[in-house]
């Protein structure tokens, strides 16, 4: 399966925002369908559900969702007298990283542990009671329940 | 040198034929007619040379300007002082003879012959570390005689000496190996059976491979001199000698570690360490060691988050360059018996990793139920002065004072500096000329002090009295008696070391900290203030009245006033937090207190304990520490902490706020300038601070003297705190050592 | 993957059984073999027993030949190689090697019966008969043994360290995941290593 992603070809730049929105979908339904397959080859049925996983790829194209209206920006740069306009779909290039890193899991160009450093415990650790009653608590308090390095 | 070698290619006749049939004496062609090529290279003028610097920035002090003589090194003049051999003369003009034997902190042997250099007008080379330079004296240190001569040195000492750089211990930080690829060979010309020597059994702290020795007597001397025990020496004779105890015996010693650092080839090597990493592979981190109170420096070499060994680092004021046994050898109980989660006791009594968060909201609740009289907090050995100091915060924010360090007793005198730290330092002990150690073993309680003291008698013939239970010392020593009242006889004069200690140029009492746990310790330390008046002892230029401290904490402890309100406070408390207190006695606390320990290991406090909150050891924090002569050094992280635990000063912050008092520091430097604000000396990193008054500010006791003897303070010099109790080393050591 | 992975482990537990079945088979047909012999040199045994032995026979017989051999040419092939041939030797395994001089192709005249009939290969062989069996030696692997060893000192086999050589194990792969080699840091490992440093205090201990 990893090789018929590989043989998907990157597609010209999206028009409208449409476009990408129907894109984006697209690719989260591919990326659900090769959960079974990621679990199976890093065995990690024993630590994450099928739907936990794909809370967490949702989680992780929520938190780009304010890139909704830049469907073009652009990027400004001057270098020596030179004027370069980079045109950057955002969009599509997030859409990109995302199609590239689902392929680099599926291809197992990834350990087990990354896998679960990544999308099982996430950024914060296992812990991640936060709630109502960190609020008023000192940036101090609050690091070291995280770590004794700060 | 590059012209002496052009002369001798152009003095020597060229042969190419006959060159192959002759088996050349040595490897370099230009040492094949070295007196030759030296008169050539005397005979070209001499070059512009630029100027040196001493060897390891060493300087000279002219005790008398008028007995300073001139020596040329190489063609340099220096200026030396009269008595300085011709070694020390090329290290003031920095030239690094090589050596094996000559050690500056031991006596001259002279037998290694490594230091051979030329001396105009000598027949033969001669060997700089025994020979005392003279006026006008023009030493030669890069010619080819000396050249010669070092390399065919080199040649017969590496004759039986075996090829195992590979798998020997000593290999990357060997001085042969450094030396031989400097002055020696680059062929070997030895074909017949090297020699084998029989391994010795040291004891679990020496591994040797007696093979490797090339004899250079350096563990001898250090053994007899340094560490006072007469138990290495040698045997028999050439090719037939050997190092080793006369009979089969261990190394009794608390300092038998260091044979293995000055130990010049991989004859020692350290036995716990032996196979484990290689010298490149680890990472040194230069700290303080806190299994004592003397605060040796130490170099922590470690290799990712793992101590693979204990260093000294020079010191001339404490540790020079030796450390203790327990202090070299202790970092494995680091590794062991670790305290890693938080942990609660449950219903069931046992107790159950719990998270942070619960952990110190459990603790601030049970704070905050009690009533503030009877929150107790006691700091461990091993603390620091930051986490003191927010243990100290701490509890007074929750309206106690009950806060003390242990070790120090019920009633400090933390009023006095000098009553509490040793006021004439520990290098300053070395111009005594009398000692009265009273009710202290320093051999067990600080092996540093007590070698000071060795040196110190070696070095003045000084004469040591000592009161207190019989024990075995390392240099001699007058047993006074065990008790106090000896303490009396002489404060009355009536004993005949009074007049030992009064007709001293300097003499020294040392009083030992095992005292403040006695009841009538103020009456003690007014019988010895009473000697130390009559014996002239504190004097405006002197002050020999001392006190010993056994633990790394104690001295910072009564600097930051962590003393506490009432004496008996342990038997009404109901919340007890324990920072890393293991010895404690906790016998007579309420069956319903609650007990939290704070610290790095599962030792004895854990055991009652209520709540674990897991600490960093003193190798994993930045923290300071005060030694017992009032010198404030810091500790640097060498390794990161275990599991979850976190910093002392760190957990005791956290849990203020979550208590709802929250102390106003977050950071390690805001916790320094509240330190400043009570204990300014403690911010004097590397500095010793006396104490600004004497004991005369004093005021009279009424205490009376109880007879009973001395007890001694320490009863097993290897397992004295957590860490040390931990490690599998020092268990051995004592199993095998201390057996009677 | 998973299911395969069940797969396995329900195809390797038939085959354990199916190999107990069958070791206890071949046990008993061998048994019979020399019961033969036995019966020759006058043996007693009664009629009853003997028919029931020869229905056994008979049994082993129908099983070697319809459900295993024919199926499997290979071993057809080497039965019918059998005939004629010498027993040279079993080894532990109970696999058998023959060897046939003359009226056989150089190169062909050792070979192997498997004392697994269903799933063999080669790596069943022993070390011991490696050897014999690849023409590297003309010691057999019986000759490994302690009770010839004071007679045969040039042996090859008897070069095998009595300390450290560990007992020959068949290759085992595509047979499960607990059967193939995972290193020591590996999550499939059963033994995985502790990499931590340090030993933590456990706290049931103190109780």
């Amino acid at each position: 399966m990893s090789f018929t992603l590989r043989s998907v070809k990157v597609p010209p730049n999206s028009v409208n925002l449409e476009e990408a929105r129907s894109r984006m979908f697209e690719f989260f339904r591919l990326a659900c369908r090769s959960i079974p397959s990621i679990i199976d080859i890093y065995n990690l049925d024993e630590v994450v559900t099928k739907s936990q996983l794909r809370t967490t790829i949702a989680a992780q194209i929520r938190k780009n969702s304010q890139v909704t209206n830049p469907k073009v920006s652009f990027h400004f740069l001057f270098v020596f007298i030179f004027l370069i306009v980079i045109i950057l779909q955002v969009i599509d290039m997030l859409l990109f990283k995302g199609m590239e890193e689902l392929n680099n899991i599926l291809e197992h160009a990834k350990q087990r542990h990354h896998m679960i450093g990544q999308y099982v415990t996430g950024q914060h650790g296992l812990v991640q009671d936060l709630d109502s009653k960190d609020q008023g608590m000192s940036d101090f308090l609050k690091n070291f329940y995280n770590t004794n390095y700060f | 040198m590059g012209l002496g070698l052009l002369a001798s290619r152009a003095i020597r006749p060229f042969n190419s034929g006959s060159r192959f049939l002759l088996r050349t004496i040595v490897s370099k062609p230009e040492l094949q007619s070295p007196e030759s090529s030296a008169a050539a290279a005397d005979a070209s003028p001499e070059p512009d040379l630029p100027p040196r610097t001493p060897v390891g920035g060493a300087r000279v002090h002219f005790t008398n300007p008028e007995d300073a003589i001139e020596v040329f090194v190489d063609g340099y003049p220096v200026k030396i002082p009269k008595g300085m051999t011709v070694l020390q003369a090329c290290e003031v003009a920095g030239v690094d003879i090589p050596r094996f034997c000559y050690h500056s902190r031991l006596s001259i042997a002279g037998n290694c012959r490594m230091c051979l250099v030329e001396v105009e007008k000598s027949p033969k080379p001669v060997a700089s570390c025994a020979m005392p330079a003279l006026p006008g004296m023009k030493i030669k240190t890069d010619t080819p005689v000396a050249k010669k001569a070092r390399e065919g040195v080199m040649e017969f000492l590496l004759m039986n000496h075996p090829l195992d750089c590979p798998i020997c211990d000593q290999g990357g930080e060997c001085d042969l190996q450094d030396q031989s690829m400097a002055f020696g060979s680059d062929r070997g010309r030895f074909t017949e059976m090297k020699r084998s020597v029989v391994d010795k059994n040291l004891g679990p702290l020496v591994k040797t491979v007696m093979t490797r020795c090339i004899q250079c007597t350096r563990c001898v001397r250090f053994a007899s001199e340094v560490a006072g025990v007469q138990d290495l020496g040698i045997l028999g004779r050439g090719s037939g000698e050997e190092i080793g105890t006369y009979v089969e015996k261990l190394m009794t010693s608390e300092l038998s570690g260091n044979v293995i650092d000055i130990c010049p080839v991989g004859a020692l090597t350290s036995k716990p360490f032996a196979f484990k990493a290689r010298n490149w592979e680890l990472k040194g981190t230069e700290t303080i060691d806190v299994t004592d109170a003397v605060g040796s420096n130490i170099r922590i070499d470690s290799r990712g988050p793992e101590v693979m060994r204990i260093l000294p680092r020079l010191n001339e004021d404490i540790n020079e360059e030796w450390i203790s046994d327990k202090t070299r050898f202790c970092y494995d109980g680091l590794k062991r018996q670790r305290l890693n989660d938080p942990m609660i006791r449950g219903a069931d009594g046992r107790f159950k990793v719990v998270s942070w968060r619960d952990a110190l909201a459990i603790v601030a609740e049970v704070a905050h139920q009690v009533k503030p009289e009877e929150i107790v907090g006691i700091a461990g050995k091993l603390s620091d002065a930051e986490s003191m100091m927010a243990l100290k915060d701490f509890l007074n924010r929750m309206g106690s004072n009950n806060v003390w360090c242990e070790g120090t007793g019920t009633q400090p005198n933390a009023d006095l500096r000098s009553g509490y730290i040793m006021n004439t330092s520990i290098s300053g002990l070395e111009k005594a000329d009398v000692f009265l150690l009273v009710g202290t073993q320093p051999r067990v309680e600080a092996a540093m002090v007590n070698a000071r003291i060795n040196k110190t008698v070696r070095a003045n013939n000084a004469k040591v009295g000592y009161i207190g239970l019989e024990t075995d010392f390392n240099y001699d020593c007058q047993h006074l008696g065990t008790g106090p009242n000896t303490l009396k006889e002489i404060a009355e004069g009536r004993h005949p070391f009074f007049s030992a200690i009064s007709n001293a140029k300097n003499p020294v009492i040392i009083v030992g900290a095992g005292v403040f746990e006695r009841e009538d310790k103020d009456a003690i330390f007014s019988v010895v203030e009473t000697i130390a008046k009559k014996g002239n002892v504190v004097r405006p230029d002197w002050n020999g009245l001392n006190v010993l401290l056994h633990n790394a904490a104690q001295a910072a402890a009564l600097d930051l006033g962590l003393v506490p309100e009432s004496s008996n406070s342990i038997e009404s408390a109901k919340f007890v937090y324990l920072m890393g207190a293991d010895d404690v006695n906790l016998d007579k606390l309420p069956d319903d207190a609650f007990i939290v320990y704070q610290g790095h290991h599962g030792d004895r406090g854990v055991y009652r304990a209520n709540v674990i909150l897991p600490a960093s050891a003193f190798s994993e924090k930045e923290g300071t520490y005060e030694n017992t002569e009032g010198c404030a050094q810091q500790t640097l992280p060498a390794v990161p902490t275990v599991g979850d635990a976190r910093d002392d000063w760190k957990t005791i912050r956290a849990l203020s706020e979550v208590a709802g008092v929250r102390l106003p520091y977050d950071t390690l430097g805001g916790i320094r300038s509240r330190m400043r604000t009570v204990a300014p000396n403690l911010l004097q990193v590397d500095e010793r601070e006396p104490a600004t008054f004497g004991h005369s500010l004093k005021p009279e006791v009424a205490q009376k003297l109880n007879p009973a003897p001395f007890k001694s303070a320490v009863e097993n010099f290897y397992m004295t705190d957590a860490i040390t109790r931990a490690s599998k080393i020092m268990a051995q050591c004592s199993a095998s050592l201390l057996k009677k | 993957m998973k299911k395969k992975k069940k797969n396995y482990k329900e195809e390797k537990q038939r085959r354990e059984r199916e190999r107990e079945r069958e070791r206890d088979g071949v046990d008993s047909g061998e048994e019979r073999i020399e019961g033969d012999q036995r019966e020759r040199s006058g043996y007693l045994l009664a009629r009853a027993q003997r028919r029931r032995l020869l229905l056994t026979h008979c049994n082993y017989v129908f099983i070697m030949f319809f459900r295993r051999c024919l199926p499997d040419g290979n071993l057809l092939q080497t039965k019918l190689h059998n005939i004629g041939a010498k027993l040279v030797g079993v080894d532990k395994f109970g696999n058998k090697y023959y060897e046939k001089l003359g009226n056989t192709q150089y190169g062909r005249h050792r070979w192997v019966e498997y004392a697994e009939k269903s799933r063999y290969n080669a790596s069943q062989v022993p070390a011991e008969w490696h050897g014999w069996l690849h023409f590297i030696t003309d010691h057999t692997g019986d000759e490994a043994s302690p009770i010839l060893k004071y007679y045969l000192i040039s042996c090859l086999l008897m070069l095998k360290p009595k300390r450290y050589g560990i007992e020959h194990k068949e290759n085992l792969s595509g047979e499960g995941d607990e059967y193939i080699y995972h290193s020591k840091g590996h999550t499939l490992n059963p033994g995985q290593r502790d990499w931590s440093r340090y030993q933590p205090w456990q706290p049931t201990k103190a109780e």
